[in-house]
């Protein structure tokens, strides 16, 4: 794999990373008073960032190796978790996206409990299937969930007050597009830490060869647990900050394949072997998308993604973000 | 009543073995999983639709042409699929997995979101005995799989070139040793489930309505029956899609349509906890 090259070298921030990446930061802190402000390509990049997160929240489990098919179950979960908690209980929502964010670590914790055998190939087909159960229940229990009708009129996210400034993330995309910055900026910078603690190692020597990891002292088990459980409790918040932002919720709408699809297509694009190549991904080939494909192809512009999966594995299986380091490797030294 | 039931789900049952044998040979000789082939099934479903209708082509016509086609587009798929880099199946997988997204979208382009079936040509037949109710799409079903079923099993058993697709997968290493060229192995195994899928596709299109996001079912029916039969054995298969068949009838009969997505899924969890080496029997002792 790419983390043996990788581990050579030292890894020290050398001056062109450093700067390319407080440009990149600077470039997105000013994107709105780039583009028109929260016209189209301001909320395709709050969408990209948003995409960035469930991407980097399903890479968590590709670094362990086991690439899943089925997180739009945690998805799904997430979001009528906090859709049927406004509802029914009429609290704020950012205080039921995290709750939403524990039924779908609930339904992670079943899936160790399931699937704790399972690897490669068929720990994929099952994760594929196991989709079909939440979204089956929910669109039969019409009495709680409305069925296929879902859930309508879910409360847009609520402001924050801070001193005499309003921040309206229902009303103003501007500040929608911070609140993702900041949440991106935080969850990317957690992830990179995890990665590089003990557990994260533990975690990618799971990855490359699980009887060498237990002999090391790793506990195989509890890691895959609580790999599962970080990984299904960020899908289901951003699930849950989905029914916020859609402002409904249908079965057919957050159990689907595309969501499913989308961040494993972005990770592999992007470099599933680094802390940033979900991010990079999602900021790339998501307003590529929606702003270009989009335009050119109304009906059937997520053809896209196939077709990027397909030719990434095919030319550069580590994705983009080992191309880039070597680049930025090369140019440096 | 009864009689009807269980001829409705051994039909369906020999229509999942069809589906099923193309996949099951592809996996069994390449060791590439095919999650595309519901949507091979669904272009030529389409395929058999579109002759149908602007052309007016009668089955007899349509079968060769859907099969031919459907021939050409697995060749293709194995030339894509031999150069996919290590671990071969994990990647085969994800990569199929993005060719049904790229097919998934290229079909709602051309043919729209709108459902689409094959009218039958004339009204539903009625057998002497007045409660059986059988109609001429069935009959036809049930005579064109099993006569496919039947000529596969004969290939494989009776047939050198069977004996050396099954040595093939059995064991791929040791089938090159004895001589076999492993490469025109796996080229057949593609050849014969595209002419599978080819057959399926313009019964498929008869029976069921087509939409560009149904492939994925009938993906998980042949991985379901792969995993019950085991790769390339066409009489477990056919058994395992007349259990399927009654099992999914049977829970559509009692507890309505809704849950039948359940009962396959459910089913496709409990093979693989319960025996997660049916997909890959022989490599687990081959290659530890």
């Amino acid at each position: 794999m790419g983390e043996d090259k990788a581990m050579k070298r030292v890894r020290t921030p050398t001056r062109l990373s450093v700067a390319l990446l407080s440009a990149g930061f600077l470039l997105f802190l000013g994107w709105p008073w780039l583009t028109a402000r929260g016209g189209i390509h301001c909320q395709a990049m709050s969408m990209a960032l948003f995409h960035g997160c469930l991407a980097l929240a399903w890479n968590i489990c590709s670094m362990m190796g086991a690439v899943s098919l089925g997180h739009t179950a945690f998805f799904g979960l997430g979001a009528y978790g906090s859709a049927l908690l406004c509802h029914y209980g009429h609290l704020n929502p950012f205080l039921t996206i995290p709750l939403g964010g524990i039924l779908g670590a609930f339904y992670g914790v079943l899936w160790h409990i399931a699937f704790g055998k399972l690897r490669g190939a068929p720990f994929a087909l099952a994760s594929l299937a196991s989709v079909e159960i939440p979204k089956v229940i929910i669109d039969n229990w019409e009495s709680f969930t409305f069925g296929s009708l879902g859930v309508v009129g879910i409360p847009p996210l609520s402001p924050i007050r801070v001193g005499s400034f309003m921040l309206d993330f229902g009303e103003n995309p501007v500040h929608l597009y911070h609140l993702f910055l900041v949440g991106t900026l935080f969850l990317c910078l957690l992830y990179r830490q995890a990665l590089r603690s003990r557990w994260g190692w533990a975690v990618r020597t799971i990855r490359e060869d699980e009887t060498a990891a237990a002999s090391l002292g790793v506990n195989v088990r509890r890691t895959r647990l609580q790999v599962f459980i970080c990984s299904a409790f960020l899908t289901g918040i951003c699930g849950g900050v989905y029914a916020h932002l859609m402002g409904l919720v249908e079965p057919a709408l957050v159990f689907s394949l595309h969501i499913s699809a989308l961040p494993l297509v972005l990770s592999i694009f992007g470099g599933r072997f680094q802390w940033y190549g979900p991010l990079l991904g999602a900021v790339v080939l998501y307003p590529l998308d929606q702003v270009v494909f989009r335009s050119l192809f109304p009906v059937g512009h997520s053809a896209l993604y196939g077709f990027v999966v397909i030719l990434t594995l095919m030319l550069f299986p580590q994705g983009m973000g080992a191309w880039l380091q070597k680049r930025l490797h090369l140019a440096s030294s | 009543m009864m009689l009807q039931f269980l001829v409705n789900a051994t039909t369906l049952g020999a229509f999942y073995a069809l589906v099923a044998i193309g996949f099951s040979l592809i996996l069994g000789v390449t060791h590439a999983f095919n999650l595309a082939h519901g949507e091979m099934l669904l272009l030529s479903g389409y395929l058999a639709y579109f002759l149908g209708k602007h052309f007016g082509a009668p089955l007899l016509l349509i079968l060769p042409v859907s099969m031919l086609t459907m021939l050409f587009a697995a060749l293709c798929l194995e030339r894509l699929l031999r150069r996919v880099p290590e671990p071969h199946e994990l990647n085969t997988l994800v990569i199929t997995f993005g060719l049904v997204l790229l097919l998934q979208n290229a079909m709602l382009m051309a043919f729209s979101a709108n459902y689409r079936i094959v009218a039958p040509e004339t009204g539903p037949g009625q057998t002497p005995s007045s409660t059986l109710f059988l109609s001429e799409t069935q009959v036809l079903i049930l005579g064109l799989s099993l006569a496919a079923t039947g000529a596969v099993f004969l290939l494989l058993k009776r047939s050198f070139l069977g004996k050396a697709l099954r040595a093939t997968i059995q064991d791929g290493e040791a089938a090159r040793l004895a001589g076999i060229n492993v490469k025109h192995m796996h080229l057949l195994a593609f050849g014969l489930g595209g002419l599978l899928v080819g057959t399926a596709g313009p019964l498929y299109a008869r029976t069921a309505y087509l939409h560009p996001f149904g492939g994925m079912e009938a993906t998980l029916i042949a991985v379901i029956l792969t995993i019950f039969a085991g790769v390339g054995r066409i009489r477990g298969l056919l058994i395992g899609g007349w259990i399927l068949g009654l099992v999914e009838s049977g829970t559509v009969l009692l507890l309505g349509t809704n849950w039948r997505e359940l009962a396959s899924s459910l089913i496709l969890i409990a093979l693989l906890l319960l025996r997660p080496e049916g997909l890959l029997p022989k490599w687990a002792k081959t290659r530890p």
